[in-house]
């Protein structure tokens, strides 16, 4: 491809994206190059335009194939923007993936492994990639500077919620999400190792070699989906064999280790924290699927590992480090090794006329790679004024002009590079038209993971790096990620690493391999920041910041570096400042006459690279985000067509409609009609059940009620209420006496599991030497309450000659166990609703079968299933507490319980439950209430004001805490705390609601709407 | 007055079992529905009592710690400080009764044959499949034939043990779960079954 042609390239590209055309031609893959399979062609769309690639291309390597350099606008500016690296650091070549409900923003081109009949859209821009409206932002790029929208937009205040910020999030967003849910699934797992290899570089092939030879667990995972790192790019031989087939040996050799296991296309994102046994916990996320059209049945999209290893190894190789001049983020402008990444590995040239800006040895290789691979290369641009002879002399023999002491001080084209203008060491400005130019500032160790538990990098001026300190205990760097860039280096270290870490597991080492490599040189002269550039120079290409920036920032004291990158959201995009953070510290080093390490640096956080949400919630979506209870019998709700309401955890049937019911209110009024008149049965398994054993076990519960159960006859049921330490009430139930040293006590369904807690507490650290035993069985019972004036009548058809349930023989508050149809069972004649009323328990494996016999038995009787909603109905009727009442700020006063407390005894929360605001006779009490006007409705939360009082929170008198429509009474009823209320039954109060808008007279009334003397409970 | 002509008959916690088709996935599921479960904790100071009375019932020596000990169809679990999970095969809910007589006055014995629903894991890839729900080292090398351990699996409470392997060599766990919580246990053991 020839520059001169750029412009009308782009044209015809955007008229393109439109017709939707094609193009077949590769005009820069090079031919017998790289480790593409040219077997598998692949056809692709970018901007509808359809392209053709091969099977092991990036979605990069074949646009840059096809001779697509532009593929994005910047973030801020519209900057037209192309392809920087060949790798997860890339801050430019973002494309929307995918189309429908899987479309991905963001998603780097440079990772994106190639697959049939891909769709990627560039990003940002409108109306086509090469006609970007918003690329005007470029002509006001003297306003917008850092800290512009801080300045700028500050006045009036109220115009930035509404107008400015939605505006500005217009402009520069990047990609859009698709908006429909995620079709994929996500999952999670958890590996266990003695090491970890984080990097299949030469470095970490060597760990995990040794360690796995010696016998140790080891994961090696590679972000990539072809091992070897490295070895894939640069042309060196180990051993006498090309470093890509010592790399294929090794992972051959690992594959059959039983106790190694390669994750590809796995990234590590964060370092968490340090087990107790020493050992470590990192996270990965495997892209399963990713490379597909779409993940095959059964398989997730992706999959996050939580790694738990004794020791880490940190091979995540180095970064190389952009040059910061004038327009450097041409499209066309690309990493060095970037470059030779797509050479040498996919095959690929970025273009047919290419340039070389460095400042390092290693830029240098790319310059052999291209010549060797063919490309023009019109120059080799060195600042340095001198260079190490030996790679003078093997320059000396390229067939292109070598430029020491000299810079690169514009890059120009409209939509990709065109040209560059060169000042020499010394004479004119020199210019050369070229379509890319490899550019290697150094190598910045990949030391992200190091700092995520603290860990400050240092500063190394051999380098001209940071390189990781204060690695967390059991993580070791090696190879490039220490700074040690020599290929025999990495492979010393990693296999040095490895042994050391099978070691320490327990397992010898015989003799390290030591691999042969050709020395290498790594010199390298920093260049900071081209003072001559003339245009924007780039140091944030993701988030547009510009070396000017940074002397804005420098000029108006954000010069500590975690002000530099607030300021100037340096280092702050999804790429986490990997191309640009050093540079940026350099630059403001420089100008502020400091070192850097004066300046300091900023550490990494995770994760390390972006994790799609999806994959942290893995299943837990939607109804599965917490796991669900059902109760034995649910399967049968679910077939009477029972409406469930969540209870916590718990699902439980809230009503059962029948198709003639108008409304659920008509349902709940049915269900309770039939309790009141005939029978009807509710599943009540939910309801926390404790079973109590010990010599002690009445004396224990003694101390957590407020009342006695250690004179509670065998048989009996009482009701108990148990008080917090700090005298508040914490929960209500019944216990019940089976045997001397045997209760079995209930509690509510909402606080089963925190009174379990309480109890093990009391038991095991206010009381040890009380000898009790307690052991949960909610999950054990399956339990029916089967309530009405014909329960027992049911219950003597259901239980046959099993038990006697004569008033004499099993009077209110009985309990008993006793076998039914050889299953033993227990039943309580306890009521919740007011009626006569039993609770049959049975072994939850036989709860579905006992409610089908209990509807059977009561089918003659007018039998009718209730949900929660008719038994909430029933026990305001009968005044009873529930959640709503046990609300944590009542006192067992405020519930009318105050003389249910023993004098006898201590208890817990009796003494601070005697403290003066607690026994303030002022306190409001639960009281009822029923509206004078017969047809008005009541809201729970409405305050009671004395009528004619102004409605102000000073005259509230209390508040409403439970309603319901009464069938029973024919209108609304509520419980709720009054000022005094035990004083002021017959009196008018206010119900004032200023959210829902009610505002009417009821009466104080008992809170006992129905059968006030109990009389029904005993018949 | 007739009693119920049908009689109690027990229900799976486990009713999508039968149409799970899960062999050629590497994984073989069963629910030990007979399997009886009592949990057994010794009274105060009884501790060494209790493992005297159950060396003399049952011959097996009561674990200290997270493991598992049985013989002859009985086995017990330690599930925390002088408690112990125990199950008896078959024992379904008629267990606990004569347990709590054998062992007599030096422990109290609740029936929990109900509360867990116990399923069985094993095959070449059983160990793959629960390691996606529990934060435990599975590998063989640090979770023995023998060992136990209390907790959670996809946000449940769970108690799992290993047996012994197979004969083709493959881990056989068990996995006990609140009977309440199976459908969810069961959600999250399918939906991260290897791919077949």
């Amino acid at each position: 491809m020839n520059a001169s042609d750029k412009a009308p390239r782009a044209e015809q590209s955007a008229s393109a994206e439109y017709t939707g055309a094609t193009v077949l031609h590769q005009p820069n893959r090079l031919a017998g190059r790289g480790m593409v399979d040219r077997t598998q062609p692949l056809s692709f769309r970018f901007d509808r335009k359809r392209y053709s690639g091969f099977a092991g291309d990036t979605l990069a390597s074949a646009l840059l194939a096809a001779g697509v350099q532009l593929v994005g606008r910047s973030f801020k500016y519209h900057r037209p923007r192309g392809i920087l690296t060949a790798g997860s650091e890339e801050p430019n070549a973002l494309v929307e993936l995918r189309s429908g409900a899987r479309q991905e923003p963001n998603t780097r081109a440079t990772v994106v492994e190639l697959f049939e009949g891909l769709e990627a859209r560039s990003q940002n821009r409108w109306p086509s990639l090469a006609l970007d409206a918003g690329s005007i932002n470029s002509l006001f790029a003297p306003l917008l500077v850092a800290g512009f929208y801080y300045k700028t937009f500050k006045w009036p205040a109220a115009f930035w919620e509404k107008l400015y910020e939605p505006a500005i999030r217009r402009a520069a967003g990047l990609g859009r999400a698709s908006r429909s849910g995620d079709p994929d699934t996500y999952e999670k797992t958890r590996a266990f190792c003695d090491l970890l290899v984080i990097g299949a570089g030469p470095a970490g092939l060597a760990a995990a070699l040794v360690a796995g030879r010696a016998g140790a667990r080891v994961i090696l995972c590679d972000e990539d989906f072809v091992l070897g790192g490295r070895l894939n790019l640069d042309r060196q031989e180990i051993d006498g064999m090309s470093g890509r087939a010592w790399a294929q040996h090794v992972e051959a050799e690992l594959s059959v280790l039983p106790q190694v296991r390669i994750l590809r296309r796995t990234t590590v994102f964060g370092a968490y924290d340090n087990g107790m046994s020493g050992a470590r916990t990192l996270g990965a996320v495997e892209r399963v699927s990713d490379h597909l059209p779409q993940p095959p049945n059964g398989q997730p999209r992706q999959r996050l590992w939580r790694i738990v290893t004794k020791e880490v190894v940190l091979a995540t190789g180095a970064i190389e480090r952009p040059i910061v001049f004038g327009g450097n983020d041409r499209p066309g402008v690309m990493l060095a090794s970037a470059v030779r990444t797509y050479i040498n590995r996919f095959g690929v040239t970025p273009a047919q006329r290419m340039a070389l800006f460095t400042t390092s040895d290693d830029g240098w290789k790319t310059a052999f790679d291209l010549v060797n691979a063919g490309v023009t290369l019109e120059a080799i641009i060195d600042p340095r004024p001198q260079i190490a002879p030996a790679l003078a002399s093997r320059a000396a023999r390229l067939p292109t002009h070598a430029l020491l002491g000299a810079h690169v001080v514009e890059a120009r084209g409209a939509h990709g590079l065109h040209e560059i203008s060169v000042q020499p060491a010394s004479g004119s400005m020199l210019r050369f038209t070229v379509g890319a130019l490899a550019v290697s500032g150094g190598w910045n160790p990949n030391l992200g993971l190091s700092t995520h538990l603290g860990g400050r990098p240092r500063w190394s001026d051999r380098l001209s790096a940071f390189v990781p300190r204060d690695m967390p205990r059991g993580m070791t760097a090696v190879g490039a990620a220490a700074g040690s860039l020599s290929l025999g280096e990495a492979l010393q270290e990693g296999s040095r690493a490895g042994a050391m870490a099978a070691e320490a597991a327990g397992f010898s080492v015989s003799g390290l391999n030591p691999w042969r490599t050709d020395d290498e040189m790594t010199g390298v002269t920093p260049l900071w920041d081209v003072r001559k550039s003339r245009g924007k120079a780039f140091v944030d290409f993701q988030h547009d910041v510009t070396a000017a920036d940074i002397a804005l920032a420098a000029r108006e004291g954000f010069q500590s570096v975690e002000l530099l990158k607030r300021y100037t959201t340096l280092g702050m995009a999804t790429d986490q400042g990997k191309t640009s953070n050093v540079n940026g510290y350099a630059i403001m080093a420089a100008l502020t006459r400091r070192t850097i390490p004066e300046v300091g640096t900023t550490v990494a956080r995770p994760p390390c690279s972006p994790v799609a949400l999806g994959a942290f919630a893995g299943l837990h979506r939607g109804k599965h985000f917490k796991p669900t209870r059902l109760t034995a019998g649910h399967a049968w709700a679910q077939e009477r067509g029972a409406t469930f309401v969540e209870a916590g955890l718990w699902l439980r049937a809230q009503w059962f409609s029948s198709p003639t019911d108008a409304s659920w209110l008509e349902t709940v009024s049915r269900e309770v009609s039939a309790v009141r008149s005939a029978v009807g049965v509710c599943d009540v398994s939910t309801l926390g059940k404790i079973d109590i054993q010990g010599p002690d076990a009445g004396a224990f519960l003694d101390r957590v009620y407020i009342n006695q159960f250690s004179t509670l006859p065998l048989g009996k049921v009482r009701y108990g209420l148990m008080l917090r330490e700090d005298g508040f009430v914490m929960d209500d139930g019944t216990s019940a006496r089976f045997a001397q040293s045997r209760y079995l006590m209930s509690t509510t369904t909402a606080n089963a599991a925190k009174v379990m807690q309480h109890l093990e507490h009391a038991r095991q650290v206010t009381w040890p030497q009380l000898d009790v035993q307690i052991v949960s069985v909610t999950e054990q019972w399956s339990q029916y309450s089967i309530a009405g004036p014909r329960s027992r009548r049911l219950l003597q058809r259901l239980l046959g000659s099993a038990i006697d349930l004569s008033n004499e023989a099993f009077p209110y508050l009985a309990c008993a166990e006793f076998n039914w149809d050889g299953v033993p069972v227990r039943l309580f004649r306890i009521s919740f609703s007011g009626e006569l009323a039993y609770e049959l328990a049975v072994p939850a494996r036989y709860g579905d079968s006992a409610i089908r016999a209990i509807m059977s038995a009561g089918q003659e009787l007018g039998v009718a299933p209730y949900g929660t909603e008719a038994l909430g109905v029933m026990r305001i009727e009968k005044g009873h507490v529930a959640g709503n009442e046990l609300n944590g700020t009542t006192t067992a006063g405020d519930l009318g319980f105050g003389r249910m407390m023993s004098k006898q005894k201590d208890f817990i929360g009796r003494v601070l439950a005697g403290r003066a605001g607690l026994v303030d006779p002022q306190r409001p009490v639960l009281v009822g209430v029923k509206p004078l006007n017969a047809a008005a409705r009541l809201d729970a939360g409405a305050h009671f004001l004395t009528p004619g009082d102004p409605a102000t929170l000073e005259n509230s008198q209390g508040y409403l805490t439970s309603v319901a429509f009464s069938p029973t009474l024919g209108h609304w009823i509520g419980l709720g705390f009054l000022r005094n209320g035990s004083k002021r039954r017959g009196e008018r109060i206010r119900i004032h609601d200023p959210l829902r808008g009610g505002d009417f007279i009821a009466e104080i009334v008992s809170n006992i709407f129905v059968d006030p003397d109990g009389e029904r409970l005993k018949q | 007055m007739t009693p119920s002509s049908r009689g109690l008959m027990p229900r799976s916690a486990f009713p999508q079992l039968q149409s799970a088709h899960l062999e050629s996935r590497g994984v073989h599921l069963s629910a030990r529905e007979s399997l009886g479960i009592a949990t057994v904790m010794a009274k105060q100071g009884q501790a060494e009592a209790l493992r005297e009375s159950v060396r003399k019932q049952f011959g097996i020596e009561l674990p200290s710690g997270p493991l598992r000990a049985h013989r002859a169809g009985v086995s017990f679990v330690g599930t925390g400080p002088d408690t112990w999970l125990a199950t008896c095969e078959p024992g379904s809910n008629r267990f606990a009764g004569p347990l709590a007589e054998m062992i007599g006055e030096v422990a109290a014995v609740t029936d929990q044959g109900d509360a867990y629903a116990v399923l069985r894991l094993r095959g070449p890839r059983a160990c793959e499949a629960l390691q996606k729900l529990v934060p435990i080292d599975l590998h063989q090398r640090s979770f023995r034939q023998g060992h136990a351990a209390c907790t959670v699996a996809a946000e449940i409470s769970v108690i799992f043990w290993r047996l012994e392997n197979d004969d083709a060599g493959s881990s056989v766990f068990e996995l006990a779960i609140p009977r309440s919580f199976a459908d969810s246990v069961w959600h999250a053991l399918m939906a991260g079954m290897p791919g077949g």
